[in-house]
């Protein structure tokens, strides 16, 4: 163990997936037909078809009568110069991503980091953690709006109980859509640790015998060689949770349907009203397409960043 | 790691110091994932009268119930349909995985060993639908769904579920290791593609099928916004939506919130903690390929 096995463990690494290329694959373009039709069609049905009905939409205007008239970009300007409901969903979704997306990804850093041990407890708190994202997000908004209840709910009690004051939780504007973020950070922390374990557990022990030869401690290895390792697994789980952060329907339709006051009324949601309530497809599917535009960027974001592997 | 206090000169009283607060922070941590659950559970297992008596005040009754009953369990099943939304579930679960894995084992297939004309547009579509999630499309594949006909059927629940992009992308990446001479092989002894698919590739790729099945059942036993807009009649009510219908602030309703969500969630953690090991394997080598 000497200073060469630093350089050796960075030479070992492997040097990028060996690809298969086409010297072994076949060339029966009919058979690989078949294979994929099924699929193809599934997926031209139900997940293209329905990404080009949200485009077409979004430059239609249905009257009373149900007669379709092609309006331009009249629904997108709407929404963008006169809509304030609108806004006030940007406004509370921007706020909920930039808030729960960075504090998922470093709490579930976190556990993860805690939890890379061979102990024999570890792998109990492991499952402990991930229970929670078996259960559905209804499920858990069903729990935590019991749970929040002003009158009876678990958290008043334990406040009450530490001589504090009751919160209102999800009745206040101001907390509501803290406690949905709260409960969000709840069911997915464990999720996204296992990723950040799996992570941990590819970099090469060599990596750290060679840091502690050089004299780093503890918290100068976490810092200074498990993050930087980790940036991929970190822009990974960041990107994947703002996607699905980016979208969130269920607390918000079981729990405050959009309130109290607006102050939960996210995107997804104010999408849905649109359609359903209201029946203004127009407006509903010019969000939804804003709403797909954002994620595609986003994934495309992810793709790059994923690809933009970190060599050790 | 492991010589970290040789080194790093740590003395005694460091290290002990920050055992206990390792275990002081598992133990914190422990109480905020467990709480919830066990408090649900205990809940759901008394008697429905005495919810909020025992919600607060604070007391060790509150998390152990003295009188456990079923009753609460027996009222959704008997009086809330609750059952039928369970069968729903399972229905649309298991159709969903019977015709998706099929389909995207196939489509896998393809493009892990075949050269075909178009390939890297397939491979385009698989990978735009594999990043539009499933909600952004629901207000849209509502009107497809309504315009194909088959709104407020199981076909509705079950068919956009199918094609689906991540499961092809994961089997892609599985079948990528499977021998290239292996089917070669099959292939010159005669044996036509569907019997090399059926007897060698998908026998030779339980790890993906499963994570595959986990996955596509978590989707569809989790779903509640597409079957929410997809179905109106109680015959169809999956069982997320069931869950949701009893919200409400009257405590005859907790009894009935408390029990529905612990039935609603027994499945799929049961099926979680069976093939846990694999699952996870397989949902975390998704971020790496």
């Amino acid at each position: 163990m000497d200073a060469r096995r630093v350089g050796r463990a960075r030479v070992d690494a492997p040097p990028g997936p060996a690809r298969v290329w086409s010297e072994s694959m076949f060339r029966d373009s009919r058979a690989a037909f078949w294979f994929i039709l099924p699929a193809l069609v599934f997926l031209c049905l139900f997940k293209i078809w329905p990404i080009a009905v949200s485009l077409g939409e979004s430059f239609m205007q249905t009257s009373i009568s149900g007669r379709k008239s092609f309006v331009g970009l009249e629904n997108y300007a709407y929404l963008l110069h006169d809509d304030p409901v609108f806004w006030g969903s940007v406004r509370v979704t921007l706020l909920y991503s930039l808030v729960i997306n960075p504090l998922a990804v470093a709490v579930s850093l976190a556990l993860a980091l805690l939890l890379n041990r061979r102990k024999w407890y570890v792998g109990f708190f492991r499952t402990l953690c991930f229970l929670p994202s078996a259960i559905s997000l209804s499920v858990v908004a069903v729990i935590w709006g019991v749970m929040l209840d002003p009158h009876f709910g678990l958290a008043n009690s334990l406040l009450r109980m530490l001589g504090l004051q009751p919160q209102p939780f999800l009745t206040s504007s101001g907390q509501a859509l803290w406690c949905l973020m709260a409960m969000s950070l709840w069911r997915s922390a464990g999720y996204w640790m296992m990723f950040f374990l799996a992570g941990l557990q590819g970099i090469p022990q060599e990596v750290y015998e060679a840091a502690e030869i050089d004299g780093a401690s503890g918290l100068t290895r976490t810092f200074r060689i498990t993050l930087p390792l980790l940036a991929r697994t970190m822009s990974f789980v960041l990107v994947s949770n703002t996607a699905f952060n980016f979208l969130t329907f269920a607390p918000v339709f079981i729990l405050t349907k959009g309130g109290p006051m607006r102050s939960t009324n996210m995107l997804m949601y104010e999408s849905y009203k649109s359609a359903f309530v209201n029946i203004d497809l127009g407006r509903a599917t010019a969000i939804s397409s804003m709403l797909l535009v954002v994620i595609l960027v986003i994934s495309i974001i992810e793709l790059r960043l994923t690809r933009a592997s970190f060599q050790y | 790691m492991r010589h970290a206090h040789r080194t790093h000169g740590t003395n005694h009283t460091g290290k002990m110091f920050g055992r206990l607060l390792t275990a002081v922070v598992l133990a914190a941590l422990a109480l905020v994932f467990i709480v919830p659950l066990w408090w649900t559970l205990a809940s759901a297992l008394r008697p429905a009268g005495s919810l909020y008596e025992y919600a607060n005040p604070l007391t060790w009754r509150t998390f152990f119930p003295s009188r456990i009953t079923l009753d609460n369990f027996i009222n959704i099943f008997a009086h809330l349909g609750f059952g039928r939304a369970l069968a729903n579930s399972f229905i649309v679960a298991f159709g969903t995985i019977a015709m998706g894995i099929v389909v995207s084992a196939m489509a896998g297939f393809a493009l892990a060993k075949f050269v075909f004309p178009g390939k890297s547009i397939f491979f385009f579509i698989v990978l735009l639908t594999f990043m539009v999630p499933f909600e952004a499309i629901v207000i849209p594949l509502h009107l497809v769904v309504k315009r194909i006909g088959i709104v407020n059927t199981y076909w509705a629940l079950i068919l956009p579920a199918v094609g689906n992009g991540l499961g092809i992308f994961l089997f892609k990446q599985f079948f990528e290791e499977l021998p290239t001479e292996l089917l070669e092989a099959a292939r010159v002894d005669g044996a036509s593609w569907l019997s090399i698919f059926t007897g060698i590739v998908i026998p030779l790729s339980v790890p993906a099928v499963v994570t595959v099945v986990v996955m596509m059942f978590l989707f569809q036993w989790n779903s509640l916004f597409w079957p929410l807009v997809a179905t109106y009649s109680s015959r169809y009510q999956v069982v997320q939506v069931a869950v949701a219908s009893h919200v409400t602030a009257e405590e005859a309703h907790w009894a009935n919130s408390f029990s529905s969500a612990i039935a609603a969630s027994l499945p799929p953690m049961l099926l979680f903690l069976g093939v846990q090991k694999q699952y996870v394997r397989g949902i975390s080598s998704t971020g790496f390929k």
